[in-house]
């Protein structure tokens, strides 16, 4: 038998934002026209994580309005108001309450003139759908775009904006103690491979990924970063390393800088965990950096369960296995 | 600089062009076809895939001289009657599709192994999109995207 498999667990928590007391803010306009269509300008960039639907959902349940007419403009410093970088795991968690903050005044400009219009309070009205209702009503009273076209007809302020600081207070300079952060994710990742051990090559069989979401506001695309942030984890365990040689990168290339491809990368599962966090939007929280992190660690743990050897740098390359196996035999240590 | 007729996604298209320019360059630039991406530009990443007489090439490498009088088909090709593709639409519903910069190189491959083998297994799958490096999604609803696409079951 020349491959061995092993199992690893690798765990860990994660600040979402900035922490430290560095500025962590989130910004965003948002307007309804007289037919109903919602814009949303929206600071926060989106790099295929999916923020800019994450905005539009955010919107549309606050607002009341159907998915389908809300419009987000994002990251545009001609018309979008800083909302800060998209980094550090945390668009979802500070955009989303800034997104949040402007929704939930526009819902209530709205709902004010609609109490004028059905003579009634506006907290008798609730709006879902793009439909406003009487409170546990069946049918709706009006649609969002009647009222919309009425607060326009009126010259009312049908536009808000939301802001939100989400940055905390520093830890002790003089012992670094406190609670650096607004908020913290927690991820768990178990990891199945082989190791050959005539060739030192490791192949990963399963990874499964359970990652503290908060709340999944779209749970297919919590999973494609969860999938992505381990898939990450793979190159930084296996392949992907970065070679200078007195300050000259070697690794300039795809051709030399590895990164995980459709045959490396196994089967992910995911296990998105719901622990409703009352900072975040709807209670949800970062995700994408805790997705990535305990991936490495259950890598290099399963190798160890699988040949008795700890590897300590990464990426564990079939070089390196290979040779801490042989140092291994040589002491007398490994069994084949 | 010579002047080169085309034949790409069942139009002709002409052009003035180097022969050594890469037909990627030529389809982005001049014909300001830009569905084909340039991740890498040295035949690395997948991302610029066409299809050439009905063959997945990595249109970065390929000089435009040497596609004269032969099919090429690139992802703005692929819809019918202005309906999507049904991988553009897997990709799409399942969230195969990240920042998207893959996703035309992935689309195309894809397209050329179910064109071959119209039920493939996942292991096959994996296989035809393994030249695609997608540094976003980690594969995993990229292959139930085309399993979907193909109508196989999905894990
Ligand atoms: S751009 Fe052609 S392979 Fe990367
Ligand atoms: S979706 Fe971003 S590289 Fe594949």
């Amino acid at each position: 038998m020349t491959k061995k498999r092993g199992l690893g667990v690798g765990s860990m928590f994660y600040g979402i934002g900035y922490g430290f007391n560095r500025a962590d803010i989130g910004s965003a306009y948002i307007e309804m026209a007289d037919d109903g269509t919602t814009t949303v300008y929206s600071g926060a960039c989106d790099m295929g994580q999916g923020i800019m639907t994450v905005v539009a959902q955010v919107a549309a349940e606050v607002v009341g309005a159907n998915i389908d007419t809300i419009r987000v403009v994002a990251a545009d410093t001609t018309s979008t108001p800083d909302a800060g970088p998209t980094s550090g795991s945390r668009a979802t968690f500070v955009q989303g309450i800034a997104v949040h903050e402007a929704a939930s005044d526009l819902h209530d400009q709205l709902m004010q003139t609609a109490a004028g219009m059905f003579e009634c309070e506006k907290d008798e009205l609730e709006a879902h759908n793009g439909d406003v209702y009487l409170k546990d009503a069946n049918s709706p009273i009006a649609s969002l775009a009647e009222v919309a076209a009425r607060v326009h007809l009126l010259g009312g302020r049908c536009a808000s904006w939301g802001w939100h600081d989400n940055s905390t207070a520093d830890v002790d300079p003089a012992t670094s103690q406190g609670d650096a952060y607004a908020s913290y994710g927690w991820a768990s990742q178990l990891a199945e491979v082989e190791v050959d051990t005539e060739t030192g090559h490791v192949k990963v069989l399963k990874i499964v990924s359970a990652t503290d979401a908060g709340k999944a506001i779209n749970p297919v695309a919590v999973e494609g970063q969860i999938q992505g942030g381990a898939a990450m984890g793979v190159g930084y365990a296996l392949y992907e390393q970065h070679i200078l040689d007195e300050g000259v990168p070697r690794t300039d290339s795809l051709a030399f800088y590895l990164v995980p491809t459709s045959m490396d990368v196994p089967e992910i599962q995911c296990e998105i965990v719901e622990v409703y966090d009352p900072k975040g939007p709807f209670g949800a929280k970062g995700i994408a950096e805790p997705a990535t992190v305990p991936t490495t660690p259950a890598i290099l743990n399963a190798i160890y369960d699988a040949i008795g050897i700890r590897i300590t740098d990464t990426p564990a390359t079939p070089e390196r296995v290979f040779q801490a196996i042989q140092e291994a035999r040589a002491r007398g240590e490994f069994k084949d | 600089m010579e002047h080169y007729s085309l034949k790409i996604n069942g139009h002709v298209y002409e052009t003035g062009a180097e022969p050594f320019e890469s037909l990627l360059d030529v389809l982005r630039e001049k014909l300001r076809l830009t569905g084909s991406k340039k991740g890498c530009d040295e035949g690395e990443c997948g991302s610029c895939t066409v299809l050439l007489d009905g063959k997945p090439v990595l249109s970065c490498i390929l000089m435009v001289s040497d596609v004269r009088d032969r099919e090429v088909l690139t992802v703005e090709g692929l819809p019918q009657g202005g309906e999507p593709h049904p991988i553009q639409v897997e990709m799409t519903e399942r969230g195969g599709i990240q920042c998207g910069y893959c996703t035309p190189g992935i689309i195309m491959s894809a397209y050329a192994l179910l064109q071959e083998n119209p039920r493939p297994s996942e292991d096959e799958i994996r296989f035809a999109i393994a030249g695609n490096i997608c540094r976003c999604t980690g594969y995993s609803k990229i292959v139930e995207a085309l399993q979907a696409a193909a109508g196989t079951p999905i894990r």
